[in-house]
């Protein structure tokens, strides 16, 4: 079964520059390729050029101080298994990361592919809301660093076709301050999710300093749902905040119906993990 | 496009359709022993090691792997002499059908290589990808716990 018929040729770049290079020079007939999952399974036909960014050296997730640095080209399976992430707040992105798709299809998917494609029911993109990560764009000349509300301003797809993501930052969080959960609602256990929720709550004492809630496979792509940030801001964690948090998630959030459930389904699970993830932050 | 792989430790040099995946060019040149099913990297029976690691040929670009080392299930092990991987799933009945196969014995091969040791949880993340409507998975988690002591004994059975 050919997939992409239309292809004609493939890059194999040796500098980020280059990749742009071939980038700009064939644009809406050029796709950059990560792991490859997601342009093999949903054929462009009008792709003519192909741009492998696997000689960039851009494979790797390294400890940079205050900060995690995870090159575009990692897999889902490098970053379970590099050394930097293992206790990463508490080991819980780590098993996040190991419960998304299967063992095969996390060898492929990489961090760059899956902010660069931004399917709707995207894990990862909701776990990078979640952990707020920067994600550095570069033209191979100038890097820029934007976090991934930036990433995804008007016309994002057209940026990308000017410059490649290079690199996504990660925040060390002291996880004596911050509490951080993401809970998936799938049907198997090799499913794409039916909706995905990420919290991210930056504690003083009891008390939410401040918060950040991404919620994805809406089926609309991942989001950062401000008002339940608001209405977290200056409150003290208990169960009640639990009860009403989850109320307040359930009535406030975007979800849409698609026919594999209805936006009122996605609405409730995002209440419940919504108030799940607030009882757990309360056992630390 | 011509591409090269070393594959089960031979070199070959195909030409190729730049837009194929690995699944299309490996059977057309003879080595039909990897299945192809779903084309969407689901059910995991077209499972190849790359470099060492399990992936979905059907989902895997041919020019994108070009010059890796490729692994089918002939590369671990031959009929007169299987792995004990492939002697642990004849001898636990975790064969029935046999299209599943060859993608799970692969995938526990890859797993084995990393850790030799591995829980029944790390066996049943390792086969995850590779569903098996016949067997009910009960029989390749024996299959893997009993390889491992296969290969601890240090002897193929």
């Amino acid at each position: 079964m050919l997939k992409l018929k239309g292809v004609e040729e493939v890059y194999y770049p040796t500098s980020v520059k280059e990749a742009v290079d071939l980038l700009r020079k064939n644009k809406d007939v050029a796709e950059v390729v990560g792991g490859g999952l997601d342009i093999s399974v949903l054929p462009n036909p009008r792709i003519k050029y192909l741009i492998f960014l696997d000689k960039l050296n851009l494979n790797y997730v390294k400890d940079a101080g205050e900060k995690i640095k995870i090159g575009a080209m990692s897999s889902i399976t490098d970053m379970i298994n590099a050394e930097p992430l293992k206790d990463y707040l508490h080991g819980r992105v780590k098993e996040i990361l190991s419960e998304i798709a299967t063992e095969l299809l996390r060898n492929q998917i990489t961090v760059g592919g899956s902010l660069g494609k931004r399917e709707p029911y995207s894990d990862i993109v909701t776990l990078l809301y979640g952990l707020n990560a920067k994600v550095v764009l570069s033209d191979g000349e100038w890097d820029e660093e934007l976090g991934i509300n930036d990433l995804y301003r008007e016309n994002f797809r057209k940026g990308l076709k000017e410059r490649i993501i290079k690199e996504v930052i990660l925040e060390k969080y002291d996880t004596g301050k911050f509490f951080f959960s993401m809970k998936r609602h799938i049907r198997n256990a090799t499913d794409i999710a039916l909706l995905n929720e990420a919290i991210l709550i930056e504690k003083d004492g009891n008390k939410i300093k401040n918060a950040i809630v991404a919620v994805g496979a809406r089926p609309k792509p991942a989001y950062l749902f401000r008002e339940a940030t608001e209405f977290l801001k200056g409150k003290e964690l208990s169960k009640e905040l639990a009860e009403e948090f989850g109320k307040f998630v359930e009535s406030n959030v975007e979800t849409g119906t698609d026919i594999r459930t209805t936006a009122e389904y996605r609405a409730h699970i995002a209440g419940v993990f919504a108030k799940r993830i607030i009882l757990e932050s309360l056992e630390g | 496009m011509k591409v090269k792989y070393i594959i089960n430790g031979k070199e070959e040099e195909y030409e190729i359709h730049p837009g194929e995946v690995l699944l299309d060019v490996l059977r057309r040149n003879g080595h039909t022993e990897i299945k192809g099913n779903c084309y969407l990297g689901t059910c995991g029976a077209c499972t190849v090691l790359i470099d060492g690691v399990p992936h979905t040929s059907c989902t895997i670009l041919a020019a994108k792997v070009n010059g890796k080392e490729i692994t089918t299930i002939k590369g671990i092990g031959e009929l007169d002499s299987p792995h004990p991987l492939q002697q642990a799933f004849v001898k636990t009945g975790a064969v029935q059908c046999g299209f599943c196969t060859p993608g799970a014995i692969l995938s526990a091969y890859a797993l084995l290589k990393k850790n030799p040791d591995p829980t029944e949880e790390d066996i049943k993340k390792a086969l995850d990808g590779n569903l098996c409507r016949c067997t009910g998975y009960v029989q390749q988690i024996e299959a893997v716990k009993f390889a491992v002591k296969l290969l601890k004994e240090g002897k193929n059975e």
